[in-house]
């Protein structure tokens, strides 16, 4: 290997030629490759990941009905029964004793829900009457409402973890992981699985987008909701572009002189290149969160301009952004649903808050044509009981946590459109219909993505580890 | 039997699928009764025909008949004498993508099981009926080993079949008994064996050792592998002069030097934390403080600088509090009453007090009592810490054997069930003991103070809030002609004769007091960080409260509320199976009673299980107990290990690249008294250590062992995240050398130290660093770990989360390092004191280049980068005349808005952050000159280079 030849005299300022030959001569195909990836149908890109970084976009195992998601995480549990799976029977014992408390159980009482439904959309739907945006038919339509799925712990934390990684023991690889494992990403100048949370992480943190046994370029990229979306993205408030640029090249140079005394050390390109990789994040970041050339109508459709609304709004469309950017997975997790008591103030302002950003999202996604390839979720980590206990001495009128029965809403990505599929029963204690433990769900929705769970594996300490751990079934029920 | 069996494999091949008179009938039985059967049992039958499961497809595969019939897709599943046209092998072979068969990857017949069915199917697929598989299956169990495998003893599974199930003689090698093997006839320039085991592979594959490297490089790797810190430019010109003079004796002095620094237990004590899992907080939806876990990571650092013998060190974890309670008992002669206050004051011996402090590896897992019932709490406890044992002393997985006997290891669940409860009556627990002479004992005060004014806040503010409620209760029970009751004794009362439980307080107020209520115990929980109190445990039956925010040692309950261990089929609570004593794992061939019915099993005392557990894994013939430790060693030392998963030796983990290596050095170590620096000695003075990382024959060896299997150089690695933050601090001349003592809040990222982190029914105090540098800028060994928040910049680079016992770090290059070593406030500080310091040691600025090198990176130079990086720092000038940086400002409180957990809304409330009142922040950018920052440029990019951060 030569020593590249920089012409640069030394006192002249960086061009971006210079740059670029320090950057080949150590990177080689490497780096241009990546660089480019984005600009390339995901068809021509055949190769492997130790080809062109563990990140390049991978054909999926086989047809893939999604090739992204957005998962819009209702943190802390919303009630079935409250959403979209009225009990009516409930209401009819609203503050009777419940006759589901088990032995040595303190008194309990039925909660009815506090709102009326309809059935919405020309599928019919059923939505409680706090949801306007997305009872839209325009909207409605495109859901399946999917009533069969049960979590295993009643913690919010474990749940938490169950639903996101699959174990209930937290930092194993979240599905988004997975997802970025499998498939690789669309932009090799963007994080491939983004996470976006209110100013106060969920429960369990980080665990629940962690890159576990997986290498670390799958982890979840946290864009924080207020200050810097990346932790130290931007430069020191005295360093310019043109600075940060010119520190790149001296680095380059000492790393080019390092690398040509370490032939042998094949770590140091890839190094380099996450260099070169960040400068870029360092504006397309930026770029993709900044929403200001956004049109007002859309601002206005994602409920940019009220307070209630502004913050999940405005992540909806952030996701929208980066979906059509290349992200492979977005998660966005709110809080706010773990109503034991004051449930009619407190699930109607956390409805409020996400129905309209979550309608904007499923329209935006049409009229661009992405909603056949991007698979969106709703859901919460458990659901809710149909009785409740007795708070200082008063009938609290709320629910405690259920982990026999939930609800959730997909749209797109190759799930049934105006379809409910499975039941509860009908008080809403128990799945009975269709009943899918969480890594059922899990299967499918890697399958949506092309991927088999069976052959979704990653050797670690000696086991070849799956997202459903011991293998699922697929929930076909769901399946356009 | 070999005769007949290559008769059978003449005939065989002679007619394949013709006929199946000519086969030898006997042969066939077996080979269904002994390897088709399980075979089929064990990959088929879950999803075609074991009894009461769903039958697939509607597929049996339980007879013959069935068999042959086929299912709802095909009838041709089996065609007995063709195995061509069975279905079966196209299933197998995953031919056709419908039909992949096992499905799961994990699953997957294995080459010689696909032969194997293809030869019974060909033969004929003789099915003998259930008395001739007896037989034969009985005639074989005598037989100790086969082309199968071997038997191993152990106290058996919950099937006969598992029982008697064979192993691959390769695949358990770690739980074989070591015999010292002898040191291969290979030349060697140092006589050390280790270069005679890894030169007898080399000369195998028929190449010659690397070079020895090149004296700076030498230094650098020992002084990063011993301390976990560069040398100083003087330690490496010294080292350089003696080295010309003598090679060999500086290198030796060198060792010895490294391995007497204070800094070597603070670097080899985190490889262990890292397997122990050490936190300051509990984890879960609470992330509840451990306020004295402190006291083991320094425990663990001083047995690594006292070279400690590794087997003490083993008991001294797993059974500190039963050491401690037979040492008092000796020491006063029985008396109860003495004994008892001992233990209730903690007035404990040094050494008493250093193996109760010890006990604390039992409290290191993430556990929580929140939410779950109280038999629950205590299973995921037990599970944890056999698990915990398991891998981390023994290097062998045990989760998996909590719901099944081991499907690869000779590990029935039985003896899981026998460890489990071992640990049945171990209890948790907060307990007193007496400082040792050797703890650092610094900032105390100081630190109590803080506390103390925090907790006062909290509490001030819970007080108004209570005097609000209590007011308007007051109102309530004069309305009504009521004699007022206060809040507590109110919930005796009748809900009709009492007020809501919140009267008074909206949902604002409620949220607050929710917060203040819970900082009001944080910090009065804190405040135990200052006592001498150690996270340990003690020995009961039913453990009377098992509410992880206050633990303590409890009355010891009645004989009859015995705890009993049962086998929990399916690991259920709700499925107890037989009932087990406590033991330990039988496979080993280790007894811990050798006159006993069964020798691997504990007497059913309440105390004394522990003991015995842990005297077992360190006894000298435990096979796992040393192996897994010289792994560990060698790992560290090459940044590799020679068996690739140093927590899991079973089959399933990667076998050792140099068995006989790793079973000598095991046999080495127990010889020499299980003395670990004498282990490091003998590594660090092998040529295979000394070796440069370029070997001459690279390239052809990229192909030949792209992953270095043959050690033929030496494995280049980065550094740690500890060892970066703490080698620039070093290099700057900030690092505060102090061994030991409370957690070190450090400055971490203000952003991430400042934003709300959710606990259960709160928001978790924000990290405050300490207010001075000197007490902030020790090493990263004793920052602060909480479960729930880590340090970001030492988590991009990989420090492990403690969840998990990590075995092996991860070191993948992300962009998100990048951002953190460029731009983050912690190395634009390193950057700026790095540049004050050349400032004030060298006048001219081309020494001052020269002088950051050497610090940096231990060289001089070349001319080139020399006028390269003085061109650099020159424009760099022109550059921060122009450029003023901005002031740093430190919130001394902040404003916290949560939701109301039951109503759903929004509420804010205020938190102060003492720490910033009298803060002295690092030296920043706004406190230096355009000279200077233009110098910090030149030295932020010093440590980002892939020199800095790599080890050669």
């Amino acid at each position: 290997m030569k020593l590249p030849i920089c012409s640069r005299p030394l006192s002249t300022p960086t061009t971006r030629r210079d740059f670029l030959c320090g950057l080949t001569a150590s990177l080689g195909s490497l780096a241009m490759t990546s660089m480019l990836a984005k600009d390339y149908p995901s068809s021509l890109l055949k190769a492997s990941a130790t080809d062109q970084g563990p990140l390049w976009p991978k054909e999926p195992m086989f047809p893939a009905k999604a090739k992204s998601v957005i998962m819009l995480f209702m943190e802390g549990a919303p009630g079935h029964m409250d959403t979209f799976d009225p009990k009516p029977e409930l209401q009819r014992l609203h503050k009777q004793e419940s006759t589901l408390a088990e032995e040595g159980d303190p008194f309990k009482f039925f909660v009815g829900s506090p709102f009326g439904s309809r059935k919405v959309g020309q599928s019919g739907l059923d939505m409680c009457d706090q949801w306007q945006y997305i009872a839209d038919p325009e909207v409605a339509d495109e859901f399946c409402n999917y009533r069969g799925c049960q979590a295993e712990s009643v913690n919010h934390p474990e749940a938490l973890f169950h639903m996101n990684t699959g174990s209930r023991l937290g930092s194993d690889p979240a599905l988004g992981a997975w997802t970025t494992y499998g498939l690789g990403s669309m932009n090799q100048n963007l994080p491939g699985y983004v996470v976006m949370t209110e100013l106060a992480m969920p429960q369990g943190g980080a665990g629940n987008w962690s890159n576990g046994f997986l290498p670390a370029h799958y982890q979840g990229t946290r864009l924080r909701p207020e200050g810097s979306p990346i932790l130290d993205l931007k430069s020191q408030p005295n360093k310019t572009r043109e600075h940060q640029r010119r520190a790149l090249d001296e680095l380059a140079f000492l790393n080019q002189r390092h690398a040509y005394r370490h032939p042998e050390h094949k770590d140091l390109a890839a190094r380099m290149e996450s260099y070169e990789l960040a400068y870029r994040m360092q504006t397309e970041v930026p770029d993709v969160i900044d929403l200001k050339g956004e049109p007002e109508y859309v601002r206005e459709m994602y409920g940019m301009n009220d307070k209630e609304t502004a913050v999940f709004g405005r992540q909806c469309l952030m996701a929208r952004r980066l979906v059509e950017e290349g992200t492979r997975f977005v998660q966005i997790f709110t809080g706010g649903w773990d109503s034991h008591d004051y449930l009619e103030e407190g699930h109607s302002s956390r409805i409020r808050s996400v129905d309209r950003g979550m309608a904007a999202l499923i329209k935006d996604l049409k009229q661009r044509g992405m909603l056949d390839e991007t698979l969106v979720i709703w859901t919460g980590e458990f659901g809710r009981t149909p009785d409740n206990n007795k708070r200082g001495g008063v009938y609290s009128l709320g629910r405690d946590h259920n982990a026999e029965a939930m609800t959730m809403m997909l749209a797109g990505g190759g799930v049934k459109k105006g379809a409910i599929v499975g039941a509860t029963d009908e008080l809403g204690k128990s799945a009975v219909d269709v009943v899918h433990p969480i890594r059922d769900l899990h299967v499918t929705l890697l399958h949506l993505l092309g991927l088999d769970d069976n052959k979704l594996t990653y050797l670690h300490g000696g086991r070849y580890k799956q997202l459903s751990q011991f293998g699922g079934q697929l929930i076909r029920e769901l399946i356009a | 039997m070999r005769a007949s069996l290559i008769l059978f494999v003449a005939f065989a091949t002679a007619s394949l699928s013709t006929v199946s008179a000519v086969v030898d009938e006997t042969e066939m039985e077996r080979l269904f009764t002994l390897k088709i059967k399980p075979m089929l049992s064990e990959k088929c039958f879950s999803c075609h025909g074991g009894p009461g499961k769903e039958v697939k497809g509607g597929l049996k595969l339980t007879t013959l008949e069935d068999f042959v019939k086929g299912g709802e897709f095909f009838d041709d599943v089996l065609i007995p004498g063709d195995a061509e046209y069975s279905f079966v092998m196209e299933a197998v072979r995953w031919k056709d993508p419908d039909f992949e068969m096992p499905p799961k990857e994990n699953d997957r017949l294995s080459e010689v099981q696909i032969a194997d069915l293809e030869k019974w199917i060909n033969a004929g697929a003789h099915w003998p009926d259930e008395k001739r598989q007896n037989e034969i299956r009985l005639a074989e169990r005598k037989v100790r080993e086969n082309e199968e495998g071997i038997l191993i003893d152990h106290s058996g599974g919950l099937s006969d079949e598992w029982t008697y199930r064979r192993y691959k003689p390769e695949d358990m090698w770690a739980f074989m008994p070591i015999r010292k093997p002898a040191v291969p006839e290979v030349p060697t320039k140092t006589g050390n064996p280790i270069d005679s085991f890894v030169g007898a592979k080399l000369q195998e594959a028929g190449y010659e050792p690397a070079p020895q490297a090149d004296p700076i490089t030498l230094i650098r790797r020992a002084s990063f592998d011993l301390t976990g810190l560069p040398p100083s430019p003087e330690e490496v010109a010294d080292f350089k002069m003696a080295f010309k003079q003598n090679p060999d004796s500086a290198w030796t002095e060198l060792v010895d030097r490294l391995l007497e620094s204070d800094h070597y237990g603070e670097r080899w004590g985190q490889h262990w934390l890292d397997v122990a899992r050490y936190s300051d907080t509990g984890g879960m939806s609470n992330d509840y403080e451990r306020s004295n876990a402190w006291r083991y990571r320094d425990y663990v650092i001083r047995s690594f600088n006292e070279d400690k013998p590794y087997n003490e060190f083993v008991i001294e974890q797993v059974a500190g509090d039963e050491l401690v309670a037979n040492s008092v008992e000796d020491r006063l002669d029985g008396d109860e009453e003495a004994i008892s206050k001992i233990h209730g004051t903690g007035a404990y011996t040094p050494q008493e007090t250093e193996w109760m402090v010890a006990s604390s590896f039992l409290r290191m897992g993430p556990w929580d009592s929140a939410m779950v019932a109280k038999p629950e709490a205590r299973q995921i406890y037990i599970d944890d810490i056999v698990n915990s044992v398991g891998q981390t002393f023994l290097s062998t997985t045990m989760r998996c054997v909590k719901c099944h006997d081991h499907k690869f290891d000779p590990l029935p669940t039985k003896d899981y069930y026998r460890l489990y409860s071992a640990f049945s009556t171990t209890q948790l627990a907060e307990r007193p003991a007496a400082f040792h002479p050797k703890e650092n004992l610094n900032g105390f005060e100081e630190g109590r103070a803080m506390v103390e004014q925090l907790h006062a806040f909290a509490a001030e503010k819970k007080e108004l809030l209570h005097e609000k409620r209590e007011a308007a209760a007051k109102a309530w029970f004069t309305e009504r002609g009521l004699e007022y009751v206060d809040y507590a004794s109110r919930k005796e009362l009748h809900d009709d004769n009492k007020p809501p439980r919140d009267i008074g307080l909206d949902y604002i107020d409620e949220g607050r007091l929710k917060v203040r209520e819970q900082d009001d115990w944080i910090w009065e929980r804190r405040k135990e960080r200052y006592q001498p109190m150690v996270q340990s445990v003690f020995n009961s039956h039913l453990p009377k409260s098992v509410n992880a925010r206050k633990l303590r040692v409890t009355d010891k309950i009645e004989e009859n509320e015995m705890t009993e261990s049962f086998i929990l089929l399916g690991g259920s609570l709700k499925a107890p199976g037989e009932r087990v004593s406590p033991g330990v794992l039988s496979a080993l061939g280790v007894p811990v009673d050798p006159a006993g019915d069964d020798p691997y099993i504990i007497p059913e005392d309440l105390d004394g299980r522990r003991l015995a557990v842990a005297r077992w894994i360190a006894d000298a013939r435990n096979p796992l107990t040393s192996r897994s430790y010289v792994n560990r060693i060698w790992q560290h030392h090459f940044g590799k290990p020679l068996a690739a998963n140093p927590n899991n030796f079973g089959a399933k983990g990667e076998k050792p690249t140099h068995p006989d290596l790793i079973d000598w050095l095991a046999a080495e170590f127990v010889d020499g008294g299980w003395k670990i620096k004498r282990m490091h000695k003998l590594i660090m003075l092998s040529d295979t250590y000394k070796q440069s990382t370029i070997h001459p024959a690279r390239e052809k060896l990229e192909t030949v062992d792209p992953s270095n299997d043959l050690l033929v150089s030496f494995p280049p690695r980065r550094l740690t995240a500890e060892e970066i933050r703490d080698g620039m601090l070093k290099i700057t001349g900030e690092l505060n050398t102090e061994l030991g003592g409370l957690p070190v809040m450090p400055e971490i990222n203000m952003e991430v130290a400042l934003q709300p982190r959710m606990i259960q029914f709160s928001i978790a105090p924000a990290h405050q660093p300490f207010p001075k540098p000197e007490q902030r800028n020790r090493r990263s060994v004793y920052a602060y770990r909480a479960r729930g928040q880590a340090d970001p910049f030492l988590e991009i680079f990989n420090q492990p989360n403690s969840n998990d016992s990590c075995e092996i770090r991860d070191d993948a290059s992300v962009s998100p390092q990048a951002f953190t070593l460029l731009n983050s406030d912690l190395v634009t500080d390193r950057s700026i004191a790095f540049a004050v310091r050349l400032i004030r040691e060298e006048k001219s600025f081309s020494k001052r280049v020269s002088r950051a090198f050497e610090l940096a990176l231990s060289r001089s130079p070349t001319k080139e980068e020399q006028m390269h990086m003085l061109d650099y720092v020159e424009n760099m000038r022109d550059y921060h005349k122009e450029h003023k940086p901005v002031p740093v400002t430190y919130p001394t409180k902040i404003t916290r808005s949560l939701v109301e957990e039951f109503s759903g809304k929004p509420f804010e409330y205020e938190e102060i952050l003492p720490a910033f009142e009298n803060y002295v922040p690092d030296k920043k950018a706004t406190d230096v000159d355009a000279d200077t920052r233009a110098l910090a440029d030149l030295c932020l990019v010093l440590f980002n280079t892939n020199e800095f951060v790599h080890v050669y």
